[in-house]
């Protein structure tokens, strides 16, 4: 599979490196033109409002070339490559899976701390990266379970919109509808929140993970809390005393992704008509 | 090359084998081209030039030494009978061509000693 | 003489439509086969599901005694008909690809059959033409050292030049310890490097044998038998 991870890199790095340069260079014409039109926000200048709408389409662009690239392998010759050679279907998912998540991570934190670099030079800001620390070591266990929250709800978005489009292709015999997959997508996203939802109700224990104990919902009324749902895994933060994961919802948050990811696997090998 | 004829390319192989030894494109005792050279000169299967070659060793043409090669044969009286059979061959199937035209044997050969004499 | 392909019943059908009808086939180690027959005729379809990108609906399909899947996918090397390789390679990139995928991979092999076809590595295959798409497309397949390979289409739509490079490809790569499943429509230009034919009509094996000896009892050539049988 590292070969094939390999591969996928080779094929899509100078598309996200292009990617990379235009949001680089929008961040800047956005800063430099905060800079010299205002800083407080009241003479927000135009052009900055079009670059960060350029922003924006540019992350929309990487996020269907990055998606879009398994889709592919599903409806052009090149799929002809691809699934014949000596690799199970889980590894190709596995391959592609991976690759996206990493060039999501770079795009992300990429632009995330050239931003707050330039921001330093620009306007000479005193960074509160200690304070920023403190925040985190205040809340560490609850930064943490955040992010990992985050980037699990990520992973099995990722996977959901893979299993559509495997889905989608083989619904209809050769016939290609655009957007098909958007729309079993959507479905398959509402079925999956609703379950977790109606799960997190019928089985109402939570992990406390300051203190690894398990609490019943009711123990945690008095808390006075900011509940997440990060894509269904139940976050209870902000309390000081600590981070809870509905323990339900994340199990079965995590049941959904690998069967997802192994019917992938499965359509790969067994259902795709090239 | 093409094969037309409704033959077995083996059989047609064989011919234009036969042929170059009658000539004397092909001299006795000469090595032919290795059963891999020919094929892709012929663009025919390796399997199908190897059973020319049996087929030819088979009636006397040729001789394999192991590890040498195949070579054409050094028996001078087995490449004279050959260029006879095929000329005779030749002969045969020209005089049933023409009798079907309606010539009788007189009118052939008198029509060969003309058109021989103009060809000189 | 062992068999590297045995197929018993195969049957694949798409809602009320056989593609292929209970065929049965075994293919020889060590022989060259063409598979002939019109569009339709189940071709395609017996090719997919060899190169195990398509599952048959009933039957049995064993290559090398295996089922199609990763193990059948090292050892068999597929040439589809159409430009397979991914739009960024360039010809060394694709080289490096089969290099680092399949073990029975021959670069040296590789380079001299690039030569031969007058290839540049540095050149992009999204740059080449059809004529030198199909030569790359085999000079990959056929520097494998596989137990099986699969040509579909080899010389469609390529000039008289290119033909004659790519059949001379094909027959110098002739070993008696693989086999080549060739299909084309192009049997004029190519009947001369099977071993065996097989027609399909329908998805049935309607006529199979050595093509010599179809030749001899049937007093034509394969091409001529071709036309016979499917009419044109």
């Amino acid at each position: 599979m590292g070969k094939y991870i390999k591969y996928e890199i080779k094929g899509s790095y100078k598309v996200i490196l292009g990617i990379l340069a235009i949001v680089l260079i929008a961040s800047t014409v956005i800063q430099v033109n905060v800079r010299t039109g205002g800083f407080d926000g009241s003479r927000f200048p135009l052009v900055a409002f079009l670059f960060s709408l350029t922003i924006f389409g540019t992350f929309l662009t990487a996020f269907l070339f990055i998606v879009g690239s398994f889709r592919k392998e599903l409806y052009e010759d090149r799929g002809y490559l691809t699934f014949t050679l000596p690799l199970t279907g889980n590894q190709i998912v596995g391959g592609k899976l991976i690759v996206a998540i990493m060039w999501f991570i770079v795009l992300g934190f990429v632009t995330l701390l050239y931003n707050i670099f330039l921001a330093k030079i620009l306007f000479d800001i005193y960074l509160p990266f200690k304070e920023m620390f403190d925040v985190f070591n205040t809340f560490s266990k609850e930064a943490i379970t955040f992010i990992i929250t985050a980037f699990i709800g990520g992973v099995i978005t990722l996977i959901l919109i893979y299993f559509s489009m495997a889905l989608s292709r083989v619904s209809i015999r050769n016939k290609k509808i655009g957007g098909l997959w958007f729309i079993i997508f959507l479905i398959l996203n509402a079925l999956v929140a609703y379950f977790n939802v109606k799960i997190n109700g019928l089985i109402p224990y939570y992990l406390n993970l300051n203190t690894l104990e398990i609490t019943h919902l009711k123990g945690l009324e008095y808390l006075p809390n900011i509940t997440m749902n990060m894509n269904g895994a139940s976050i209870t933060m902000g309390t000081g005393e600590g981070a809870f994961i509905g323990i339900a919802g994340m199990i079965y948050n995590l049941v959904v992704g690998i069967v997802a990811f192994l019917g992938t696997g499965y359509i790969i090998e067994n259902k795709i008509d090239l | 090359m093409d094969f037309n004829e409704n033959l077995p390319i083996y059989m047609q192989i064989m011919n234009l084998i036969k042929r170059r030894i009658v000539s004397g494109n092909l001299k006795e005792g000469e090595k032919l081209p290795s059963v891999r050279e020919l094929s892709i000169d012929l663009k025919v299967n390796p399997n199908t030039i190897q059973r020319s070659y049996q087929e030819l060793e088979r009636e006397n043409l040729v001789f394999t030494q192991r590890g040498m090669g195949t070579f054409v044969t050094e028996d001078k009286a087995v490449i004279k009978g050959l260029k006879q059979n095929m000329a005779s061959n030749i002969v045969k199937s020209f005089i049933l061509d023409m009798k079907s035209l309606g010539f009788d044997s007189k009118e052939i050969v008198d029509l060969i000693t003309e058109k021989a004499k103009e060809e000189i | 003489m062992r068999n590297i392909v045995e197929i018993k019943g195969l049957s694949k059908s798409y809602f009320n439509k056989k593609a292929l009808n209970n065929l049965a086939l075994n293919i020889e180690e060590g022989k060259v086969v063409g598979i002939l027959g019109p569009n339709g005729s189940g071709k395609t379809t017996l090719i997919k599901i060899l190169t195990g990108i398509l599952r048959e609906t009933k039957g049995e399909v064993l290559i090398d005694g295996h089922e199609p899947g990763v193990y059948t996918k090292s050892i068999v090397s597929y040439l589809p008909d159409r430009n397979f390789l991914y739009n960024w390679m360039t010809i060394q990139d694709a080289l490096s690809f089969y290099k680092d995928f399949y073990k029975d991979f021959n670069e040296k092999r590789a380079y001299e059959l690039l030569d031969f076809m007058k290839l540049k590595r540095d050149m992009k295959v999204t740059s080449l033409s059809k004529g030198m798409t199909e030569k790359l497309n085999l000079t990959l397949v056929l520097s494998r050292n596989a137990k099986l390979y699969i040509l579909d289409e080899p010389i469609a739509g390529v000039d008289p030049v290119a033909r004659d490079q790519i059949l001379d490809a094909i027959i110098n790569n002739y070993n008696e310890n693989s086999s080549m499943i060739i299909t084309t429509h192009l049997v004029r230009d190519m009947e001369n490097i099977f071993d065996d034919v097989v027609f399909l009509r329908e998805g049935e094996v309607y006529l199979t044998g050595n093509a010599e000896t179809l030749r001899e009892e049937k007093g034509m050539q394969i091409d001529e038998l071709y036309k016979e049988i499917f009419g044109e």
